[in-house]
């Protein structure tokens, strides 16, 4: 479930790696989106908004990237996350026997599990639809970051924090909640959470195994704030281990830090140049109405509608973006207001007022 | 420290009314030169560059390069309380987080203070690069308004196609297809009338009609627009600010399908 505390600490340590961003700003950019996490809402939401979920109406160009097997590392932490939708399962019958309405939605929704079936599911729709699919070796976010870096795409979209911990250059989340939510979408920038953390990207990943990730326990006392003081203090995992007190805190026995590490800077993803060239094509009507319709058996008005916005949205989608033609500048003027050191934790789109005081920037 | 006074402060009334609907929140960039303005809109698909020359105030001072973020909905509410012959002093201290709209009526007999809150934008600024443009039109600006606005009932997009004969708008629809073709003619009464091309090359480009009925809200500025175009190039639509400067409107060109397969 990616890092543990990493949001807020952040929030709190580097407010200005973080910028609130309007879902239209993403026009036509290639997006890669880790497919586990939209399986997950597509299967609780379903029934409700079904396909409508995947078209983009933005016109936004996406591409989709599946999990592989996971790593040795992880799967104890699968182990756990069943055992929890075990309880979550009997959590259900207890609500089912004695009618609470309310319970029964939430403890179902935790009992919901991607098969294979509704992977292979998804990656066919997907298909038929005309957009991408990656299959990473292993782990999704790795393979978006590694898309992200290689230039193929512009960010990655996932709700998982360690696609940070991975090195995606630019990193978004909610980008795939529902419109009607209203939840803007949050930036992410690697180069500005180091900058602002003064910390090396190392550094970054062992602040991110000390703060609780999937692959590794952690330190019992050491949450994400304290894990940055230690990193600042010691510079290096192995540093803090020498120094740390050993009665004070209580290492795990065996503690794999260094598998965790190499998983996070070695992460198995197609090579460079092997990597899948991500082309997109026309939605194929007539495979999609057999799939959906006939196989599925979802209401063909339905289905027609949405392969509509899908071609309205390709056709949007050949909107060029000013970018394309003219370059950023820097300009020389110095804003008349003074700037807040600390505090404001995103870009102030509201017209509060901010205090005035602190550095002139 | 900062004070511009602008005679006609109606002026600046028509320039926000303009853009705060492509716009929300800008940064207002001063110098020793003018008073500007450069913002995109969310999907960073058109660009509004504004220019307003220090000449064209009656005091203009402003002692080093600043910027102020402003809200343009708010900016508009407040500038919607000033009267049509009013005129506008902005004005701006030093650190200060604020800006102060000043309306003084034609007599001096009434003289109002409107303090805006500023706010921290952090807006990218594009370079744009002086082009030769292949193709430019300048028309009536109430008559391109009204193509657009025309057009826009029946399609999404236009076509801008410039030859020798003329410049044609043409859009398709579900409902049919238009098109107005519009020919040189500079032998009216008044130049402002006159529809002038000069044409390089012929141009054929397509653009989102929802952005160009947007620019059009710039029609009370001028009399007169220029649309500047060339293949392959964003397309500027500018209307000229009496004797001070200009806006101008930067909209990408819808790119042909084939790019996408």
């Amino acid at each position: 479930m990616g890092i543990k505390g990493l949001t807020k600490l952040l929030a709190d340590n580097a407010p200005k790696c973080m910028k609130e961003q309007k879902f239209e700003s993403y026009f036509n950019r290639k997006i890669a989106i880790d497919a586990s996490m939209s399986i997950y809402q597509f299967l609780i939401v379903v029934g409700r908004t079904g396909t409508e979920m995947l078209t983009n109406e933005a016109g936004e160009v996406t591409s989709y990237v599946f999990d592989g097997p996971p790593p040795d590392l992880k799967k104890q932490e699968l182990a756990k996350r069943y055992a929890k939708r075990a309880d979550a399962t009997e959590d259900l019958t207890e609500a089912i026997e004695k009618g609470d309405k309310d319970s029964i939605e939430k403890f179902s929704k935790r009992t919901v599990k991607v098969t294979k079936q509704h992977n292979d599911d998804c990656k066919k729709l997907l298909g038929l639809m005309g957009v991408p699919v990656v299959e990473a070796p292993s782990e999704a976010e790795a393979q978006c970051a590694a898309l992200c870096i290689s230039g193929k795409v512009y960010a990655v979209a996932s709700e998982d924090m360690d696609s940070l911990t991975f090195g995606a250059p630019k990193f978004l989340r909610h980008l795939m909640d529902p419109s009607s939510k209203k939840i803007p979408v949050m930036e992410f920038e690697t180069a500005k959470v180091l900058e602002e953390l003064s910390l090396t990207m190392d550094q970054f990943i062992d602040l991110c195994i000390l703060s609780g990730c999937d692959y590794c326990e952690s330190i019992k006392g050491i949450g994400g704030l304290t894990a940055l003081k230690l990193i600042r203090q010691h510079g290096s995992i192995e540093n803090i281990l020498e120094n740390i007190n050993k009665e004070r805190y209580q290492i795990p026995e065996d503690w794999p830090y260094q598998e965790a590490r190499r998983l996070f800077k070695e992460p198995l993803v197609h090579p460079g140049n092997e990597e899948p060239e991500l082309k997109w094509s026309s939605p194929d009507e007539e495979g999609l109405v057999n799939f959906l319709v006939k196989e599925n058996g979802f209401n063909i008005d339905r289905v027609t509608k949405a392969i509509e916005k899908i071609k309205a949205a390709k056709s949007k989608s050949s909107q060029g973006r000013l970018e394309a033609f003219f370059k950023p500048t820097v300009t020389n003027s110095v804003p008349i207001k003074r700037k807040e050191t600390v505090d404001s934790t995103s870009k102030n789109t509201s017209n509060k007022k901010q205090k005035a005081g602190g550095k002139k920037k | 420290m900062l004070e511009l006074r602008l005679v006609q402060g109606s002026l600046l009334k028509k320039v926000i009314e303009s853009i705060k609907d492509l716009v929300t929140d800008a940064n207002f960039d001063c110098s020793a030169t003018g008073f500007s303005l450069q913002a995109m809109d969310s999907s960073h698909v058109a660009l509004v560059a504004l220019l307003l020359r220090a000449e064209g105030f009656e005091h203009y001072r402003c002692d080093r390069n600043i910027s102020m973020g402003m809200n343009l909905t708010n900016m508009s509410k407040m500038l919607k309380c000033s009267g049509n012959d009013d005129i506008i002093t902005i004005k701006a201290d030093d650190g200060s987080d604020t800006v102060t709209f000043m309306f003084e009526s034609p007599n001096q007999d009434k003289i109002a203070d409107f303090e805006m809150k500023l706010m921290d934008i952090d807006s990218e600024h594009l370079g744009i690069p002086e082009a030769e443009y292949h193709a430019i039109v300048r028309m009536p600006s109430a008559e391109f308004a009204r193509i657009c606005k025309d057009l826009s009932s029946i399609g999404d997009t236009v076509v801008i196609s410039v030859t020798k004969e003329g410049v044609k708008f043409s859009t398709r629809g579900d409902i049919g297809a238009a098109n107005i073709v519009c020919r040189q003619n500079t032998t009216v009464d008044k130049p402002e009338e006159a529809t002038v091309i000069e044409m390089n090359e012929p141009v054929n480009l397509t653009f989102a009609l929802r952005y160009m009925n947007s620019f059009t809200k710039a029609t009370p500025l001028s009399n007169t627009v220029t649309l500047s175009l060339s293949s392959e190039l964003p397309v500027v639509v500018e209307y000229k600010i009496a004797e001070m400067g200009y806006i101008r409107f930067y909209l990408a060109p819808k790119i042909e399908e084939d790019e996408n397969e």
